[in-house]
């Protein structure tokens, strides 16, 4: 557990996002924190299973080698974290429970794991589903979480899921786009990887051309938050930060 | 999903829930969802428990196991997807139940499954396998925490849903972990004393895996007897509440001490 949590070279991307929602709308940074550690543990532990052998089978992850060991411990207690005892003086139970549903539906059977099941057995046109299951998920939630901690408004909470959505895949975009260019730049030899992805169904032409739209689409998202004024700085920053990555190569992690 | 949830199985963890909840006043309704989310949660255990990684069963509740028919991945993904639909479902599916008291029984759930509980249970199980110095204090660990702590956590959400005091609450919390003891007491009788058709499952596996058991460290016998002294253990701790409503889990803990599979 803690070898995959505590990994270097994570970008702690859901929690700051959580935070950064829940600071949005006026919420005390301090209530967002045992929800933003629940999702990096369940973040960590969609990464460990996803490395399984007879899943995406990687070897390596966050510059180490992959967790792989049994499936059940990193799944179970990502879980155990969701106890939140110490959050109750600061936000009302009756969104601690909708935080936990949202959590649980997120990874659930029509969130990520639904996007995992047809990345390794649906057909080649599913790959907008599995993107946004995949990747899309976590952000989504990521954000979702924060404004409901904060006590956000329905509208601004669906505002805050498609954002959040389009920024969990356009990081998933760029990385596939940097990783094609690390590979020509490397003159490695085309390894066949198991999954779906952008750039090898439609080329890394394409692939910028949809991050693009994803970008337009998260800021067009936040466009109406201006009324909080400076506080929503930091969620355009994901979405730039996602792009810009793009540009020095190297730099994916 | 449903394939494995739906295959079968005693139900004990959600009959053990809704008594408790009735026992200390509560209406059944209250702990209904939560009920279905331990059986879910049971049920996910056993699927990424009979994985090749894991125990490696191909037969489970007279059925197939869940990865023979769907493959490995499918299993790990149903296995996590039913996982989390558990707390889903206690969030958003409790009717008549103050949301602080939700929260409070989430949070006992989760702790009875993580890292202190269910997963420390495994881990000891999967690392002592093989070994030939593991004493009985060892056994009663993974036990207490591989079987019990679940059954700990059905009876505990169903008194804290149905309105528990904290005395109440901690006395049915003694008695599942008797319970759970002696479930696994009596399912290590059953592995040498039984065949696979008797059991639903891989009969003489423990043998097979080289596991420590009961039956090993104190033979045949003297396991009967320690089943029978937690079975007593296990129903002392109910003598303070009313007999009438005590009734169910009396008979269940007979019924796990006296169970032919």
């Amino acid at each position: 557990m803690r070898y995959s949590v505590l990994a270097k070279g994570a970008k702690r991307a859901p929690p700051v996002m959580c935070v950064a929602a829940c600071e949005l709308f006026g919420g005390n940074r301090l209530a967002a924190f045992p929800t933003a550690c629940a999702l990096e543990m369940v973040h960590a532990a969609s990464l460990i299973h996803d490395d399984l052998p007879y899943m995406d089978d990687d070897p390596s992850r966050r510059g180490q080698p992959s967790n792989h060991t049994p499936a059940m411990p990193s799944s179970l207690s990502a879980f155990a974290t969701l106890s939140p005892k110490h959050q109750s003086d600061l936000v009302p139970e009756t969104r601690i429970l909708r935080v936990i549903a949202e959590i649980a539906r997120a990874v659930g059977s029509t969130g990520m794991a639904a996007g995992q099941f047809l990345d390794l057995e649906g057909g080649p046109n599913s790959v907008d589903f599995v993107q946004e299951k995949k990747f899309g998920e976590m952000g989504e939630c990521s954000a979702v979480c924060g404004g409901i901690l904060a006590g956000a408004g329905d509208d601004e909470i669906q505002r805050l899921r498609r954002y959040g959505r389009a920024v969990g895949v356009l990081y998933q975009v760029v990385d596939e786009v940097l990783e094609e260019k690390m590979k020509t730049k490397e003159g490695d030899d085309e390894k066949k990887k198991k999954g779906k992805s952008y750039v090898g169904l439609y080329g890394v032409e394409k692939a910028l051309e949809v991050a693009e739209d994803l970008r337009a689409k998260a800021k067009g998202e936040l466009d109406g938050f201006q009324k909080y004024g400076e506080s929503v700085v930091p969620l355009y920053s994901f979405v730039d930060y996602a792009v810009d990555r793009g540009f020095s190569v190297g730099a994916s992690s | 999903m449903r394939y494995s949830l739906l295959a079968g199985g005693k139900r004990v963890r959600p009959v053990l829930c809704l008594a408790a909840c009735e026992l200390v006043g509560g209406q059944e309704p209250m702990a209904m969802p939560s009920a279905c989310a331990v059986e879910m949660i049971h049920t996910m255990s056993l699927m990424h428990d009979d994985l090749p990684c894991m125990d490696n069963d191909d037969l489970r509740r007279g059925k197939p196991t869940n990865h023979k028919v769907f493959g490995e991945d499918v299993a790990v993904l149903a296995g996590d997807a039913l996982l989390a639909f558990a707390f889903e479902y206690i969030a958003v599916a409790t009717v008549g139940v103050t949301p602080a008291r939700i929260v409070r029984a989430i949070g006992e759930l989760a702790k009875s499954i993580g890292s202190e509980g269910l997963v420390a249970g495994q881990v000891v199980d999967i690392n002592s396998e093989g070994l030939s110095d593991v004493g009985l204090e060892q056994l009663e660990f993974i036990h207490v925490h591989k079987t019990a702590a679940l059954l700990e956590g059905s009876v505990v959400l169903g008194a804290i849903l149905g309105g528990g005091s904290t005395e109440e609450v901690e006395k049915l919390r003694n008695f599942a972990r008797y319970i759970g003891l002696l479930f696994q007491v009596v399912d290590d009788i059953l592995d040498v004393t039984k065949s696979s058709q008797e059991l639903g499952k891989t009969a003489g596996k423990d043998l097979v895996a080289d596991k420590v058991t009961y039956p090993k460290l104190m033979g045949i016998e003297k396991s009967r007897e320690f089943a029978e002294k937690l079975n007593k253990d296990a129903q002392d701790q109910l003598s303070g509440f009313d007999p009438e409503k005590a009734a169910p889990l009396i008979a269940l803990a007979n019924y796990i001490a006296y169970r032919q599979n």
